[in-house]
Formats: C-alpha cells, sequence, structure tokens
C-alpha cells in the first residue's frame, strides 16, 4: 500500500483543492500541487503517470470520464511504479467512481484499507461505448450496409451526415475499433479500408440463470421472482411486454432509446460491478457489498438507482435483490458482409486483396469452422 | 460561490437560468434540475432554503407560490450565506418579477439582480511568456514588496486581490511563462471573465504574445482581453500603442516595479470587469 494517498481537483476559480487525504497528516503545498498536474498533463496519453516531484515517487490517475480529477499516491522508496501499476490504477479508477456515485458517505481511508480496486473496461462495456457516442452509432449502422468500406468514403459520408468538416473520423471510429467491431488497415500503401468484422446487439435478457440458481438456493422466493420476471416480459394482454427482437425502423423507437440506457448503465462502472453480482443469483446488500468490495451505502443508492431502471428488484424476503432484467451488450458474427462481400468483389468495388483480407479478419476473429 | 441560478415554473419550464462556471454537462445539470422541481412539488418547504451535495457541488432550492429557485454552490461555502443570497433572490424576484414571468414576459433587470446578488468571485488570468513581470504585476496588485531574486512561477499561482469589485472578491491566476507550462494555459484560463495578456514591450516577446491572444481567443470568447505593455521603464520598450497595435487589443502601460502604477492597474481591472459584464449582456 502506497505511504500516502490524496485527491486532488483542479477548480476553475480556487485552483487546486485537496478533497481528501490519507494519512490526514500529510501535507502538501501548491508547488507539489502544480508539478503533479503538470506532469500528468504531459503524459495524457495514460490513465496513470509517473513523477519524481521534490524527491517524491508519485503515481497520478486521472481519467476523461472525471475531468480535473487526479487520485495520487506517495509511493514509498521501496516500491516499484511498474509492479503496482494495476494496482494504483484500480483503485483510482474506484475512487473516482466511487466519489461521484456517492460523495457523502464516501471515505478514503475505507477504500485503501480494503484493498478495492476497479478493473479494466471489460469487453461488455467496451462494446456499449459504441451505443454512448453518437457517431460511432452512426458508423456503425454504415458498416452493417457497408460491410467493407474505404476509410475516405466513410470519413466523407460521416462529414454529410453531420455536417461538420471537422469530424475526425479516428476519433469517432475510436470506440469500434477499441472493441474489435472494426479493423482498419492499409491495402497497397494507398487505401485505407475500414472492415466490420463484428455486430453488436444490446437487449435485456430475461434472467434465467439467476432463477434457475435461486430454485436451488433460496426456493422461497422463486415463484415471486418468475412472477416480477413474467410481468415484465410477457405480461397479460393487453400489456405488451419487452422484445428486443421485433424489427423497428424508427430511430425514436422506445426499443433504441432502451438500448442506450443499457448500455449506459453497463458502461458505469459501479453500476455494472453491482449488477454483475447479481447475475448468479439474489442477494442481500451485505452479500453484495463484500462481493464487490463497495461499501453497503454506494450499494444500496446503485440498487435503487437500478430498481428505477427495471433492472433490479427487491423481495421483502430476507432483504434480497435480485435481477429483474439482465442487460446485455453482445458481439457477434456479422454473417450477411460475406454476401457483401461477394457482390462488392463482383462489381469490382473492392480488390479481390480486400475481400481475401476480410475474409482472413473474420476468421481470425471468430476462429475456423469445424 | 455561486455557480449557477436557475428559476423553474410550475411545470418544470426554466424561466431564468445562468451559469457563472460553465461545467461539462449542462444538460444533464437541467434534467436533473427539472427532476427536482418536480420531487419538490410533493413536499412543503414552508418557504425554507434547502440543499442536497451532488459530488463537490451543494444544490440549494428554495420554493415561492409557483416558482423554484435553485442555484448551483460549492460544498465548502458557508450554507448559511447561500440562504441568505436565496432569501433576496427570492425577495426580489416575488417583487418585481414574478407577474411579469407569469404572463410570459421577458425579465427585464433580473439578470443584473441576479449578478448583484449571486457574483460572490471574478477569475482574472494573468499570461504572458516567460520573464515578462507577471508574478512582479500580482505582488504590485496586491501591494506586496517585491522579491529581490527572480523565482519562476510552477504551473500557476494563485491570490486573491485585497480589493472588491459589486462585493466580489476578484482571484487572480498568475501562469507559469515558461514554455514547458503552455500545455497548460488553455486549461488555466477557463472561466476566466478578465484575461491579462503581459508583455515586456520588446518588438519580440510582443510578436510571440499575438499567439496569446488567439489562445485566450478560442478558448473563453467570452472573456475581456487587455494588453499590458510592461517595462516602459526600458529604452527598448514599444509604446502601448504600437504593443496594442500588434496584439489588437486595448493595452495599457506598465513599470510592474514602480508602486505608484497599481491604483491605475486596478482601476483597469475593474473596468475590464465591468466592461466584460457589459458586453457579455449585449451579446
Amino acid at each position: 500500500m502506497p505511504k500516502a494517498t490524496f485527491i486532488v481537483h483542479l477548480d476553475d476559480f480556487h485552483g487546486f483543492l485537496v478533497r481528501d487525504r490519507y494519512p490526514s497528516s500529510l501535507t502538501l503545498n501548491e508547488k507539489i500541487l502544480n508539478l503533479i498536474f503538470y506532469e500528468q498533463q504531459k503524459d495524457k496519453k495514460e490513465e496513470l503517470s509517473y513523477s519524481n516531484v521534490e524527491g517524491m515517487k508519485i503515481a497520478a490517475y486521472s481519467s476523461s470520464l472525471y475531468p480535473r480529477w487526479m487520485v495520487c499516491s506517495i509511493l514509498s522508496a521501496e516500491e516499484d511504479f511498474d509492479l503496482l501499476r494495476v494496482e494504483l490504477a484500480g483503485s483510482g479508477r474506484l475512487i473516482l467512481a466511487i466519489l461521484a456515485v456517492d460523495p457523502d458517505s464516501f471515505s478514503l481511508e475505507e477504500i485503501l484499507k480494503t484493498g478495492s480496486v476497479l478493473k479494466e473496461l471489460s469487453e461488455e462495456q467496451r462494446l456499449a461505448d459504441v451505443f454512448l457516442t453518437p457517431s460511432s452509432a452512426l458508423l456503425l449502422e454504415r458498416m452493417q450496409k457497408e460491410g467493407i468500406e474505404k476509410a475516405a468514403k466513410l470519413s466523407i459520408w460521416l462529414r454529410e451526415q453531420i455536417q461538420n468538416n471537422d469530424v475526425d473520423l479516428r476519433e469517432a471510429m475510436a470506440p469500434l475499433m477499441d472493441s474489435g467491431v472494426v479493423k482498419v488497415e492499409l491495402l497497397s500503401k494507398t487505401s485505407e479500408m475500414v472492415f466490420l468484422v463484428k455486430d453488436v446487439f444490446g437487449y435485456r435478457e430475461p434472467p434465467v440463470d439467476s432463477i434457475l440458481r435461486t430454485k436451488e438456493a433460496i426456493p422461497s422466493i422463486t415463484e415471486k421472482y418468475r412472477e416480477f420476471v413474467t410481468d415484465f416480459f410477457s405480461p397479460p394482454p393487453p400489456n405488451k411486454g419487452y422484445n428486443p427482437t421485433v424489427p423497428v425502423d424508427d430511430a425514436n423507437s422506445p426499443i433504441f432509446e432502451d438500448r442506450e440506457k443499457i448500455s449506459r448503465i453497463i458502461a458505469e462502472r459501479i453500476q455494472y460491478r453491482v449488477l454483475t453480482s447479481l447475475r448468479d443469483q439474489p442477494l442481500s446488500i451485505v452479500d453484495i457489498s463484500q462481493k464487490t468490495s463497495l461499501p453497503e451505502s454506494i450499494v444500496k443508492k446503485v440498487l435503487f438507482a437500478l430498481e428505477a431502471e427495471k433492472i433490479a428488484v427487491r423481495f421483502d424476503e430476507g432483504d434480497l435483490w435480485g435481477l429483474l432484467t439482465n442487460p446485455r451488450i453482445e458481439s457477434f458474427l456479422p454473417e450477411y458482409v460475406l454476401e457483401i462481400i461477394a457482390k462488392k468483389l463482383k462489381e469490382k468495388e473492392i480488390s479481390p486483396e480486400a475481400a481475401r483480407r476480410h475474409l482472413e479478419l473474420l476468421i481470425q476473429t471468430w476462429g475456423v469452422a469445424k | 460561490m455561486i455557480r449557477g441560478v436557475f428559476v423553474l415554473g410550475e411545470q418544470g419550464n426554466m424561466i431564468y437560468s445562468k451559469e457563472y462556471a460553465k461545467g461539462d454537462s449542462k444538460a444533464d445539470l437541467v434534467e436533473f434540475l427539472i427532476n427536482l422541481s418536480d420531487f419538490l412539488k410533493t413536499i412543503d418547504l414552508e418557504d425554507k432554503t434547502e440543499y442536497m451535495n451532488a459530488v463537490i457541488s451543494r444544490i440549494f432550492y428554495s420554493k415561492k407560490d409557483s416558482f423554484t429557485f435553485m442555484f448551483v454552490a460549492d460544498k465548502a461555502d458557508d450554507a448559511s450565506q447561500i440562504e441568505e443570497k436565496m432569501g433576496e433572490l427570492v425577495e426580489s424576484f416575488m417583487r418585481d418579477y414574478a407577474n411579469l414571468a407569469l404572463a410570459n414576459q421577458s425579465l427585464d433587470g433580473f439578470d443584473e439582480k441576479v449578478d448583484e446578488i449571486a457574483v460572490t468571485m471574478v477569475k482574472v488570468a494573468i499570461l504572458g511568456f516567460a520573464g515578462v513581470g507577471k508574478t512582479t504585476t500580482l505582488h504590485l496588485l496586491r501591494g506586496e514588496t517585491l522579491p529581490l531574486v527572480h523565482d519562476p512561477t510552477i504551473g500557476v499561482s494563485i491570490k486573491k486581490l485585497p480589493e472588491e469589485i459589486s462585493n466580489a472578491n476578484i482571484v487572480l491566476w498568475d501562469l507559469a511563462g515558461q514554455s514547458r507550462f503552455s500545455i497548460l494555459w488553455a486549461k488555466m484560463i477557463a472561466n476566466a471573465q478578465v484575461v491579462i495578456i503581459v508583455t515586456d514591450s520588446t518588438l519580440e516577446n510582443v510578436l510571440r504574445s499575438k499567439k496569446l491572444v488567439s489562445l485566450v481567443k478560442d478558448e473563453v470568447p467570452d472573456a475581456k482581453v487587455i494588453g499590458i505593455a510592461n517595462k516602459q521603464d526600458l529604452p527598448t520598450a514599444l509604446t502601448p500603442e504600437r504593443v496594442g497595435q500588434i496584439l489588437s487589443i486595448p493595452t495599457y502601460e506598465l513599470v510592474a516595479i514602480d508602486i505608484s502604477y497599481r491604483d491605475r492597474l486596478i482601476q483597469i481591472i475593474r473596468r475590464a470587469i465591468l466592461e466584460g459584464k457589459a458586453e457579455a449582456k449585449a451579446a
């Protein structure tokens, strides 16, 4: 554990404010805070930066989700920054996320003592980012039609769509590239091609596994649990249940809106942590707190928020919480691109080299059929 | 400090809003405030001001008849002072503007009243390349003795001016001029109402400083920008008029090591703040 940890916020009017510190006896001055901030800004491509300030070994974590906030750790002489990198980033991530959810009951000491961390984004969370970045969602739709496209052509199309000449295709496409939905490669030295290798589907799944586990572990609530879930997914007529597979053309349809809601919840790190803890079976707040290493006050707040979004549901018996719906963002093999590739190749819209490369990328991503 | 003032009508409609510090997620904030006002319909605040915390902010709210009044302030602020200001705002609104709001008329004069009540802090950033006398200007403004040894600023040095303007504190942000710190300038001048660009009045430095004027105009387009032609006691100094022509901003002469310039400079800053406000209003 580092010698000391502190959280700094750069306020536009007051300057550097130390929001919390541990141990409380730690003293800091304006010069130290300035130098840490400077070093962190210099290396801003990374979430975690390391600097030696006034003889102190300092690691600073920052995130674009919380601009102008830093979680800084002072390492002891024996501690090696490179060995602690994952842990420091994980605890910085957790501290800022908790601070945003529940600033009032936030305790830096408690978090540091539990040694709890927030891991890097899961694949599901990276995929969620696609639906949260409007230009990425737009590009995904385009790629579903085109399958394979020249980057230059895609860039012109995007500019026309959003009526902005300054748009940077790489930036707009970052969530698609980070999550492996598209691959961008330079072919024949001049032509940069974008290949769709994964498609994405966001929906609410009935919590089948959780219900089955409940039947074994807590049979007394199984009937009630089934009732809750049935009411949501297939209520008695004339009410319509939730069915994401019904085709919709309207961009403002509730299903599209709901997909964005699901993505937001999955991308939000603390909510996601609580949500995943419930995928197995219903748990009490104490159990969730233990499983997630999050303070109970935070768990409670998150559960209320998930309940409002029809994701979590509370059982009076034993004060248990379970999943009413299980939000999922999943990727699948876009088989339909095979036809597109064949058509484009036939009509000489793409070169044989591009078609071959696209197939190779699909095989690399999804494996060879046996 | 109060960062935002919001008045909502009975249907959760925004009657008036003003933000003194622009944040990253205004849409989220407004949505939250509208939901909060909806929730407040279900409880009786008995004409009192209450508050709730949100990360580093504190949202103060009060209700009167069909109107909901909200301040977004800092958690570190003295709650009783903010409550007092809320009382003033509610009283002034109900006395002079409530009927206009109910009749969907424009609230002429309310904006000035809000400024008078809510503005507690004005940010003035001092920008310029290394060694032009920014920190010396800061010492002069604060009436401090000048240090004998030049000690370059690291990052930013933030100090209050002893003087106030319309009951608001003036906070000076003295930004480090060394080129390595230039990556911080855009972030540090955010939400400044006035930016002072200090030059040492040499041709080379003034020409370089044109870049700073562009930076400021891009980053804080609403800020009032003024130039300072410092070191006018040196033989190489261009006249303030010439410096102003090159920079294309109103520019004033200064010898930052001469205390007799202090009052004049404070007047210039005061005027810049007031002019900035008037321009913002006209815009």
